[in-house]
């Protein structure tokens, strides 16, 4: 097995060792198969808009949870240094912990296969939509996970972390709002609109959700996760210093 | 085997080393002592590369541990100071995962796992959850994973903290049998430990090194002249001014001693035959002789004089 297989599979394991993963994939599945139903069952639609629509935000509280421990909880015990003595890379021992993260995501994502499937029975969805909305939720996804194992190499208490992890995506998504790049383009012109073009994922994922496949939308969460990753890594190696 | 030069590290104003050497043989075990914050972990955390120092230069097996930490950190096994364990896993669920991730695997790995549970008597808990276990269990699991791998060197710092006096023999037999392979550090405040185990002693106090050496040989150098108890049955200060008078003791001093004995502890240099004149004294004053013994000073009294702030000027030190 590779180093960072090592990782990942006691890592994955991990989540599920406690019962708070459990928890958190039902809270995942009821409040989102919540919020989709109701409007689901009021206005008809056979389409997933809604339950995508919801996951930017709902994310943000869900993806930092997930994260708060990957580093935070090996420093407060001593297994940080078992982990830094490892003859691997630390770049391996931190990718081993981010995709265990992701793997626990996608077990939750699964969950809500049921809804596409019985969209499929009942009506006829945009398949292309239903695709491009869970490329969109795993990029996402993908693209806060990395901004939650960066935050939580940074402090050592899970709370911190979690709370620190929260605000950076939700900074991350507020740049992306056209009513609040407009207010910071009022205070320094267009630096509002650099953000959001910069950073603001919003209308990446948005263009995701249509099913509209671009490089460009690929490229930034893709780019944008891979900033967060080598961050985590150079902080892994200055951390020595 | 081991190779510290000169070697600084700083925390933010906090000097945790200041100019450490010191070198080690293959096969040999050093015990590695100074009081609380004298900068043993950091010595060790810098061996084992989880840090970098920021001056001097530290190599394993000939390796810099700066240019390729990977190389060095597979020859090491290490036990840091907080027990380094996954609370979730199970005892061997763990020793599998590090055995793992220190490359082994199949039936290396089954054997290997076989071993450190019979060495580290881990045999009663090994399918049990960690977060149950007790303290001694902790540390002897956390030994285990150091040993998984069959490293060529040791780093334990404080394998003994905890343990009650059984556990203890414990990890010093467990010490004792691998030192004929291995080239082991470890740290420790308990002195009584260390010379069952091994000669070698580094004295660290303040990030610096203030001995480094042969226990006999730093008693002695530390002190600077032998230690003898002698006691009469004698009025102390008629005692006490013959002994002034004897001539060849540089310090007389008394102390307690049983009813009607007038005890002192005198220093002498060593090498000098100072216990026949002693004799004498009390034969021809015509005073029982009840106590005559030469007490070495021990390494605990070599910690004290060598690790009180100021107490024993640098010279003194056997580096
Ligand atoms: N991460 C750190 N940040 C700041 N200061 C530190 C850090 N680690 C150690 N120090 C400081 O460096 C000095 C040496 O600490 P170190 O842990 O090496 O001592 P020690 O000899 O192992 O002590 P003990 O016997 O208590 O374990 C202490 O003054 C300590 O406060
Ligand atoms: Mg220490």
């Amino acid at each position: 097995m590779s180093n960072a297989g090592v990782i990942f599979r006691r890592e994955f394991a991990a989540y599920f060792n406690s019962p708070i993963a459990y928890i958190f994939i039902i809270v995942f599945l009821v409040l989102n198969c919540g919020l989709f139903m109701t409007p689901f069952f009021l206005a008809q639609l056979a389409d997933m808009r809604d339950f995508f629509g919801n996951l930017p935000l709902f994310l943000i509280f869900f993806i930092p949870a997930v994260t708060m421990r990957l580093w935070a909880e090996d420093k407060r015990s001593g297994t940080f240094e078992l982990l830094m003595t490892l003859p691997m890379k630390s770049s391996e021992v931190m990718l081993g912990k981010y995709f265990a993260a992701m793997a626990f995501y996608v077990v939750a994502l699964l969950g809500t296969l049921p809804i596409p499937i019985m969209l499929a029975m009942l009506g006829k969805p945009d398949l292309g939509a239903v695709f491009g909305g869970y490329l969109g939720a795993l990029l996402l996804g993908g693209l806060y996970m990395a901004v939650g194992i960066f935050t939580s190499g940074l402090l050592r208490d899970q709370i911190s972390a979690f709370i620190l992890g929260m605000l950076a995506c939700f900074a991350l998504f507020l740049v992306g709002v056209p009513a609040v790049s407009a207010t910071i383009d009022g205070w320094v012109g267009g630096f509002g609109s650099f953000l959001q073009n910069a950073f603001g994922l919003m209308p990446h994922y948005q263009a995701l959700q249509r099913g509209v496949l671009e490089l460009g939308d690929l490229a930034y969460f893709l780019g944008l996760t891979a900033v967060f990753l080598v961050l985590n890594a150079v902080w892994l190696e200055g951390r020595k210093y | 085997m081991i190779e510290v030069r000169d070697v600084t590290k700083r925390f933010g104003t906090t000097v945790a080393l200041d100019g450490v050497s010191f070198r080690l043989d293959k096969g040999e075990i050093l015990g590695f002592l100074g009081p609380n914050g004298a900068g043993k972990s950091t010595a060790m955390k810098i061996v084992t590369t989880f840090l970098a120092p920021d001056g001097g230069t530290v190599s394993v097996d000939g390796i810099d541990v700066l240019r390729n930490p990977l190389e060095v950190r597979s020859r090491i096994g290490y036990l840091p100071e907080n027990h380094p364990l996954y609370v979730d896993m199970m005892v061997h669920e763990y020793l599998q995962f590090v055995g793992r991730a220190r490359g082994l695997a199949g039936d290396e790995l089954r054997r290997r796992l076989e071993w450190v549970v019979e060495a580290c008597g881990l045999g009663s808990v090994f399918r049990k959850p960690i977060n149950e276990l007790s303290k001694g269990f902790r540390q002897r699991t956390g030994l285990a994973q150091a040993l998984i791998h069959d490293p060529e060197v040791l780093i334990l710092d404080e394998p003994t903290s905890g343990l009650d006096p059984l556990q203890i023999i414990g990890i010093r037999e467990l010490i004792q049998g691998l030192a004929r392979s291995k080239t082991i550090i470890f740290s420790t405040h308990i002195l009584q430990e260390v010379s069952p185990v091994t000669d070698r002693v580094v004295i660290i106090n303040g990030g610096r090194i203030v001995a480094d050496g042969r226990i006999g040989e730093l008693e002695r150098a530390a002190m600077g002249r032998n230690r003898i108890f002698v006691a009469y049955r004698a009025p102390a200060a008629a005692a006490e001014a013959a002994l002034r008078d004897l001539g060849g003791l540089h310090e007389v001093r008394p102390v307690a001693g049983r009813d009607g004995a007038a005890r002192f502890e005198v220093r002498a240099d060593f090498g000098q035959d100072v216990l026949a004149p002693l004799g004498r004294l009390g034969q021809s004053h015509g005073w029982d002789l009840l106590e005559l013994q030469e007490s070495p000073f021990s390494l605990e009294d070599t910690f004290i004089a060598l690790t009180r702030q100021g107490a024993v000027p640098r010279e003194v030190s056997h580096v």
